[in-house]
């Protein structure tokens, strides 16, 4: 005759991977809205990305508004 | 913790805030923008740097109709970006905070939050319109104001952790350990290097509002948070089973 014992194992925890995917969403949305000077589109665009700033220029008003050094 | 569910309500809750905080700004801050970017073009223009023709005022209307569109958006990205972290912490420290229901933990985290990483950073480095500011010193300006959140919210963090070492006065302790601490950061951290050269009164009259933008936010996400996380409880446990 066999047994079947169950084990029940509750995870009550803050998730890791949960703190790991929204400290980078924290941090990269941070960088775009807050300091980014022409640095991700030059990824692509290279050195013109700087004197173009999209990102800059789109994030303009709210980085004055929320505190943010601009320029 | 479900952590599908989790990540999704603090994106969204902050989604939400960030884009109550950019209507709010829209409304109060995008015309004190308006006002000092005109002074700046009246500048540019006794200067010399610019000529006050209609290829001019078609290009400056095309940037600023691109900026203000952009308000919104980045209303949005920073919302979910401060949401990210806000929820993060808050499901660290939801056991800990006082408040019978999680709309309550969250305006108190929120309100905890507000104060030491925008409140005395504001202090210290206030909001600037467009024309206050050297673009030569935009990168010590960030590293500064970065440095001062960073450092404050730690410093929370820090007093918090070293209160729990203390059988009484758990309550004193980080209070009166963070305003020490914080007060002697606030005057050893340099000024910030740019001369105002608008009109007082403007600046003043702009960093009110957007200091009131920037509290919108805070009080948004920590209804919006707290509702959801009161809603769908995120944090129950889920069990596995094993034969």
């Amino acid at each position: 005759m066999s047994e079947t014992r169950q084990i029940n194992v509750s995870k009550t925890g803050v998730s890791k991977l949960a703190i790991v995917v929204l400290a980078i969403i924290f941090a990269a949305g941070l960088f775009l809205v807050g300091f980014d000077q022409g640095h991700i589109f030059s990824l692509v665009y290279g050195e013109q990305a700087f004197e173009d700033l999209y990102i800059h220029e789109l994030t303009h008003d709210m980085r004055h508004a929320a505190g943010f050094p601009c320029h | 913790m479900k952590t599908f569910l989790f990540i999704v309500i603090v994106l969204i809750s902050g989604a939400f805030a960030g884009l109550i905080h950019g209507t709010v700004n829209f409304a109060i801050v995008e015309p004190y923008l308006d006002q000092v970017i005109g002074i700046e073009n009246q500048n540019l223009f006794a200067s010399g740097e610019e000529k006050d023709t209609p290829e001019f005022w078609v290009e400056y209307e095309g940037y600023r109709i691109w900026q203000k569109s952009g308000q919104m958006l980045a209303g949005v990205i920073l919302g979910t970006s401060i949401g990210a972290l806000f929820g993060i912490v808050f499901a660290l420290s939801r056991n800990s905070l006082p408040g019978n229901n999680d709309v309550k933990k969250a305006l108190v985290l929120a309100g905890i939050m507000w104060f030491t990483m925008f409140v005395i950073p504001f202090l210290k480095y206030p909001a600037n319109p467009p024309t206050v500011g050297d673009p030569e010193t935009v990168v010590l300006r960030s590293i500064l104001y970065l440095s001062f959140i960073t450092i404050s919210g730690f410093g929370v963090v820090g007093f918090y952790k070293l209160s729990q070492k203390f059988q009484n006065k758990r309550k004193l302790v980080p209070i009166i350990g963070y305003g020490i601490f914080i007060s002697v950061v606030f005057f050893v951290m340099p000024e910030n290097p740019d001369e105002i050269t608008a009109p007082i009164d403007w600046v003043n009259e702009f960093r009110i509002m957007s200091f009131l933008g920037v509290t919108s936010f805070w009080v948004s996400i920590g209804v919006i948070l707290g509702f959801f996380w009161n809603r769908f409880s995120p944090n129950k446990e889920t069990t596995q089973s094993y034969n």
